[in-house]
């Protein structure tokens, strides 16, 4: 899970739930990077390596409703499969005739695994203020997650 | 964080309106159940902005309500009540949330305070042991795919049918612990992966489970129908429907998020996605919906036994069949009933996001023991001070179709909480307190500390002046589980 250049991400305040900020040069890395937020506000992970699940191909009409699909479709696979999230990585995102498509692999490591220090268990992301905006550094993702 | 300021008129010493207007698209007025200590915090929230976003649902009727412990959500806000008719309205699954039926359960004891704080820490060994708790929760045995499918129709009924509870049980929880329109084919194979091996546990974040007794009565010929004296030791267990419900939530929100532009649906937050009443993505959502609150039900159905046999291995087995039910109350749920609205009695289907059903004295769906007091409300304050419990009563039909708060709110972000207090010390002030806590992992006890909530004595000191509830007791922690 190579990190792109300039990509990063901050965590955002909310009163009983977690937001996220990432920021990234293109389309595929800032999907990553939010991915990387993600992981973090579920556990800190250290020296650990994951096994690669597929996603399924998901689709959505606009870039709002992919990053819904695509941070809600990491977040059930690690819990149907008892894993934490640690990553993920993009294959395949770009524009088709009625919205957006996105192929990607989530990297999970189990609950028990040596390294892992899980903090919150994410219910979902939401779609309040879930927005995916283009600047002149690249484009950035804000999302809230339900903790 | 701070939001668009909304506009807010004072209407009494309790509520606030913030008058409809049509530029923000609202249909109906808001109002928000707070007093000067509330409102004080409050002007400054997003939940303010969310009840006026949720006044803007089609079909919503009466107002858009924010009981007093409000706060900031995602759609509409936590502490918020919606009603839409049932013929013309919507329903919107941001209005339930994602963690479907999460919901508090009361078990009273026939042991004293003294009985149990001589062996808390043993106690809450005991507990810590016998629910799974935490991130990933989980029982070490999944249910085979037609079980599951029964603990989503039948709810607290399959496992009451499997020895796990009594028929009493049944007859002291919401809904008896069953929706009837539940349907186990409309929930996703996803949403079932999630909640396989998970039901009988706990969770994380705010639930808990809490040995707790009461160390006030406010309303004694109340008390004495709920079975509750001063001294008593109560179990508080907190809890929802686990990822199942999560996912059944996520699936059918990105249903409405498609589907409302096709339906005329336009909103001011995507979070409040909906579907009219009577389309094919409303009544999928609703069986799904009722599928997962029965998930929920039998969660902590489950979890009560595991309480009953933990408190048996310690007090002996008749201290264990002891443990009655007092009630069992849903916080995120949406349900078809019959209110008055302009005068006019009609079906209505009240969403609740984070608000307690508060039915009154006589009403038919209060259970029969309760019928000549109201329906028991339970109100979990922070784990360092108290918690309450009420009863509902005709000003919260008048006012808030049959509603009242579900908790203290919090106060502080969870961010903010782990920068100003480290979960040890937490710990340590509890200790102090003489309450025994076992957590998961510290930092959690930070985030969850008293100071990151509201005092739930001022927001049921407004419930009840605004006619919402009649509080029955207060009750002090002994042991805190968290996950």
């Amino acid at each position: 899970m190579e990190r792109q250049a300039g990509s990063s991400h901050r965590q955002l305040p909310h009163t009983a739930d977690v937001g996220f900020e990432a920021c990234a040069p293109s389309l595929p890395a800032v999907f990553e990077e939010a991915a990387r937020a993600l992981a973090e506000i579920a556990a800190e992970t250290t020296g650990t390596v994951g096994s690669p699940v597929e996603t399924g191909p998901l689709r959505a009409h606009d870039l709002e409703g992919l990053a819904f699909a695509w941070l809600n479709e990491l977040i059930a696979l690690a819990d149907a499969q008892g894993c934490v999230l640690v990553g993920a990585t993009v294959s395949h995102l770009a524009p088709v005739a009625d919205g957006w498509t996105l192929e990607g692999r989530a990297t999970l490591v189990p609950y028990e695994s040596p390294g892992i220090r899980t903090l919150r268990q994410v219910k979902a992301v939401t779609l309040h203020r879930l927005a995916v905006d283009r600047g002149p550094a690249g484009f950035t993702l804000t999302a809230y997650a339900d903790i | 964080m701070a939001s668009h300021m909304v506009p807010l008129e004072r209407l009494d010493t309790w509520r606030w309106r913030i008058p409809r207007d049509e530029q923000r698209g609202m249909r109906v007025d808001g109002i928000v159940f707070a007093d000067d200590r509330l409102m004080g915090r409050l002007r400054d929230d997003p939940a303010l902005e969310q009840v006026a976003n949720v006044a803007a649902l089609p079909g919503i009727v009466g107002e858009s309500l924010a009981m007093p412990d409000v706060h900031w959500g995602y759609g509409f806000p936590v502490g918020g009540v919606a009603a839409t008719l049932a013929d013309d309205g919507v329903i919107s699954p941001g209005g339930i949330g994602f963690d479907i039926n999460c919901g508090v359960r009361l078990l009273r004891t026939d042991l004293r305070r003294d009985d149990v704080s001589r062996v808390a820490a043993r106690l809450a060994d005991e507990l810590f042991r016998a629910v799974p708790t935490g991130v990933g929760a989980r029982t070490g045995a999944r249910l085979a795919p037609r079980d599951l499918d029964r603990v989503l129709e039948q709810g607290a009924a399959w496992p009451v049918a499997r020895g796990l509870g009594s028929h009493e049980d049944l007859d002291l929880t919401e809904e008896r612990g069953t929706l009837a329109a539940a349907d186990a084919a409309a929930v996703s194979l996803r949403a079932k992966q999630r909640g396989a091996d998970q039901l009988g546990t706990l969770g994380s974040g705010n639930h808990f489970l809490e040995v707790q007794a009461v160390d006030r009565v406010l309303d004694v010929a109340a008390a004495r129908v709920l079975g509750l004296d001063v001294g008593r030791v109560v179990v508080l267990i907190h809890c929802g429907s686990r990822g199942l419900g999560h996912q059944v939530c996520t699936d059918h929100l990105a249903i409405m998020d498609r589907s409302a532009a096709r339906h005329g649906i336009h909103l001011p937050d995507r979070q409040l996605a909906c579907a009219p009443l009577r389309t094919p993505e409303a009544d999928a959502y609703l069986a799904a919906m009722a599928a997962a609150a029965n998930f929920a039900w039998a969660n902590r159905q489950v979890i009560a036994h595991d309480v009953r046999q933990a408190f048996g291995r310690l007090f002996g087995p008749h201290e264990a069949a002891a443990m009655g039910l007092v009630y069992d109350v849903s916080h995120n749920i949406a349900k078809f009933e019959r209110h008055v609205v302009d005068g006019r009695e009609m079906e209505v289907c009240v969403h609740r996001k984070g608000a307690t059903r508060a039915f009154p004295a006589g009403h038919p769906d209060v259970p029969a023991r309760y019928r000549s007091v109201g329906q028991p409300v339970l109100i979990p304050g922070d784990m360092g001070r108290y918690s309450f419990v009420a009863v509902g009563t005709d000003g919260a039909m008048a006012r808030a179709f049959g509603s009242t708060c579900h908790g203290a709110g919090r106060d502080l972000s969870r961010h903010a909480a782990v920068r100003q207090l480290r979960g040890t010390d937490v710990a340590a002030a509890l200790a102090r307190e003489g309450i025994v806590v076992r957590a998961q992992r510290p930092d959690l006890l930070a985030e969850e500390a008293t100071v990151a909530y509201k005092d739930v004595a001022v927001v049921v000191d407004v419930a009840a002046g605004a006619g919402l509830i009649r509080p029955v007791a207060r009750l002090r922690p002994l042991v805190v589980v968290k996950g």
